[in-house]
């Protein structure tokens, strides 16, 4: 078998993921064995024959070998998971209409209630620093559905999106009718951040939730110091607060 | 091939300014952004247009070339806000070649030096472009200024400052414009597929001792070279959208090379004190004022604009709710990847052929491209840099991290003493695409064209502005000529849409 460039790599060492490793590696044996059956130089094969001898066969053999194990993909887009449930871990609590449904996050900082029913229920990074705290009844947003079901039935006054996707687009044509937004991921530079900013909502990124379900009545600390890339950059936690109130 | 056409100081040159584009995206991609979307399969569609690039951006900067240089399209960059500027051409451009070479030295399906000779024009073009798009600050990337973008000419400032409708918390423009940015905002995140390559800032500019001043840029709005916008963005009316915007007692600390900026305190619209609207493109005379006659028009404009964008929102997030996980990767891969396209309008050879497929060499990854194995991998490439061409000898210590690695593998100088290389990856190939054709409609500040009709204005427009007359006559020369005649003319050419300095020319300061 004719050796590849990568085969006299001095420093390289195998990535630390493991499924990475293991797609790199079948990436590898691929290469090298097209580029010896071959039997042309390289300059010859690397943008010549390669073209033609790698096919897309060949990259579907690749994931079939790693499906063959038994082994299945985390998702992060549900549009994957719903078209190849056979490829994918299963969409298991995925569903936002759930009245049981809430975030588990084993670093969340909860309490018992207060003497005016307020309890710690987590934790989060404010965007944007306010005069006053956010309160509101929590809904959660997860699924497309949730969206065109806010869409026809419009958002109720003084809701606070709970949500799990960092991103701008999945919460789009209803984002700006919330009274604050909880985000369990992301940044205060992600895009949900960063449109949550231009709105004017108060909002809490890379949220660690536990105990909040659909329709709970939640009080965010948006009065707290706003985090900064500073903060990030030099692994400072500044966070803020997360309540469920008494009904 | 061997002995290559290229000079040891091409080769230092080139692999200084891939150090410093592999540098840069560490820092933008550790402290701008962690993203993730439950609608699109972003990380997938960003790798996809990663290989999308490396193996067409060289054929197709070389056709631009070849109808206009680097240096042209540039100069013309600084009279309009298209899609030419940050972070289309200071990040991207360069980057998103230089992750799919990477990419592929990594799957072992390229070595160091193939290729050697595309990724030279790259770069070069990638500097020529800057230089001259950044001619009035004097440096290459925001990067090299500390995260600052000062481009544009005095005399384009002084209509945008003067310009400006003053506004207030509470009064009506102001409230009306908050609202605008916002919806703007998000409108361009979903028309970029999750990604912020609609919006771009420049600047900060120093208006007074407690003012500064930023230029916003909404891009690719109306129906233009995205198809999914056709249909549902006929009723927006303008494709590109300017909007300069005065601060007070708020200083943009950071402008990026991805258009993104930071302030101190953090920018929120009560501190917004002036607001202005314009329009451009590649067939207008610079920037054409959009409802600036009064106040009252501009707000009554903001608020058009406003309700058409968000039913325009409304609209595509249902068609794109509708798509398949193969249309999802193809609109956010060549959203990605065609990032660069307004080189080609600006240049009239925009073709759909080649901005609006995937090239067969990129589709082929297309079944590896799963969420969790496009999570980990471009973790690892931009931030993680855990893949094997990563690592470097252990007495390095990169920039940010200290980390004996490097984002991108340089070129090698062996190629000097004559190892063999690959010159060019060669030219694109016939592509695909799972998306619903293009309709053949482009929204222009000239009305709605056929791209060949785009084109073909396009390759006969020259702005006034950019003609040989007044091309390079720049800060330096008005600084000791503003009395000339010449230096009048450029001001009042500057001056004609502007409702308080029509004619005014350049006076002392």
């Amino acid at each position: 078998m004719k050796k590849l460039h990568i085969d006299d790599d001095r420093y390289g060492t195998p990535p630390q993921s493991v499924l990475l490793e293991a797609v790199m590696n079948s990436v590898n044996d691929l290469v090298r064995r097209r580029f010896t059956d071959s039997q042309l130089p390289w300059s010859q094969f690397v943008f010549g024959a390669s073209d033609r001898l790698i096919t897309k066969a060949d990259f579907t053999a690749v994931e079939k070998q790693l499906l063959d194990t038994g082994y299945r993909f985390k998702w992060s887009a549900v549009i994957s998971q719903r078209e190849h449930p056979d490829i994918y871990c299963p969409a298991d609590g995925a569903t936002d209409d759930a009245a049981s449904f809430s975030f588990d996050h084993p670093d969340a900082l909860v309490g018992e209630p207060d003497a005016a029913g307020r309890a710690a229920c987590g934790q989060g990074e404010n965007v944007v620093r306010r005069q006053s705290n956010a309160i509101g009844i929590a809904r959660y947003i997860r699924s497309s559905e949730r969206v065109i079901e806010f869409m026809n039935k419009g958002v109720p006054p003084g809701s606070i999106a709970i949500i799990d996707d960092s991103g701008g687009t999945l919460t789009a044509p209803i984002l700006e009718h919330f009274a604050g937004i909880v985000c369990a991921g992301g940044t205060i530079r992600s895009h949900l951040g960063i449109l949550a900013r231009e709105y004017g909502i108060p909002c809490l990124m890379n949220a660690r939730l536990r105990g909040i379900r659909d329709g709970d009545r939640v009080e965010l600390e948006s009065s707290a110091d706003a985090m900064t890339a500073e903060a990030y950059f030099t692994g400072v936690a500044k966070t803020a607060s997360i309540w469920k109130l008494a009904p | 091939m061997s002995r290559p056409d290229i000079s040891y100081s091409q080769l230092l040159e080139t692999n200084n300014l891939i150090q410093n584009c592999g540098d840069e995206t560490y820092w933008l991609c550790l402290t701008r952004t962690v993203q993730g979307s439950k609608l699109f399969p972003v990380s997938a569609y960003i790798l996809f247009s990663y290989l999308n690039a490396f193996y067409r951006y060289p054929a197709l900067l070389r056709k631009i070339e070849a109808s206009m240089p680097a240096e042209t399209i540039a100069d013309r960059a600084r009279t309009m806000g298209m899609k030419i500027q940050n972070s289309a051409i200071g990040w991207a451009l360069p980057n998103f070649y230089l992750l799919g070479r990477e990419l592929l030295i990594t799957f072992g399906m390229l070595r160091p030096q193939d290729a050697l000779e595309d990724v030279v024009y790259v770069m070069d073009f990638w500097k020529r472009y800057l230089l001259s798009w950044h001619r009035n600050d004097g440096h290459l990337t925001n990067r090299e200024y500390g995260q600052r973008a000062q481009i544009l000419p005095d005399r384009r400032l002084e209509v945008f400052h003067r310009d400006l409708y003053l506004c207030e918390p509470g009064d009506a423009l102001h409230q009306v414009a908050h609202s605008f940015l916002a919806t703007a905002s998000q409108y361009g995140f979903l028309i970029s597929c999750e990604s912020r390559i609609s919006l771009t800032n420049s600047g900060p500019y120093r208006l007074d001792d407690r003012h500064e001043m930023i230029v916003r840029d909404f891009m690719d709005l109306g129906e233009c070279a995205l198809p999914w916008l056709d249909g549902v963005a006929a009723d927006v009316p303008y494709n590109y959208l300017t909007v300069p915007m005065s601060v007070r007692d708020c200083h943009f600390s950071i402008v990026d090379d991805w258009g993104s900026f930071e302030s101190k305190p953090e920018f929120t619209s009560d501190k917004l004190a002036g607001i202005g609207l314009y329009t451009s493109d590649a067939l207008s005379e610079g920037f054409v004022p959009v409802g600036m006659g009064s106040r009252e028009e501009l707000t009554a404009t903001f608020q058009s604009l406003n309700e058409r964008m968000k039913e325009a929102t409304h609209k595509l997030w249902l068609r794109i709710a509708g798509w398949t996980r193969d249309q999802m990767l193809d609109a956010g891969a060549l959203t990605y990847y065609n990032i660069i396209k307004d080189l080609a309008h600006v240049a009239g050879v925009f073709a759909v052929e080649d901005w609006l497929t995937i090239d067969p060499r990129a589709e082929r990854f297309r079944p590896l491209f799963n969420d969790e194995f496009s999570d980990q991998l471009l973790g690892s490439l931009v931030v993680g840099h855990d893949l094997p061409s990563h690592r470097q000898s252990p007495y390095t210590m990169m920039q940010h991290s200290d980390r004996p690695v490097r984002t991108y593998t340089p070129l090698p100088y062996s190629v000097l003493a004559g190892d063999e290389y690959v010159a060019s990856c060669g030219e694109p190939q016939s592509g695909t695409s799972n998306l619903v054709p293009k309709i053949d409609r482009y929204r222009t500040t000239q009305g709605v064209l056929t791209i060949d009709e785009y084109n073909r204005r396009a390759r006969a427009f020259t702005p006034e502005l950019c003609q040989e007359k007044y091309r390079f006559l720049c800060e330096t020369w008005v600084k000791y000529h503003h009395q000339t005649p010449l230096a009048q003319d450029l001001y009042r050419l500057e001056q004609r849409q502007s409702r308080t300095l029509q004619g005014k020319g350049a006076g002392p300061r």
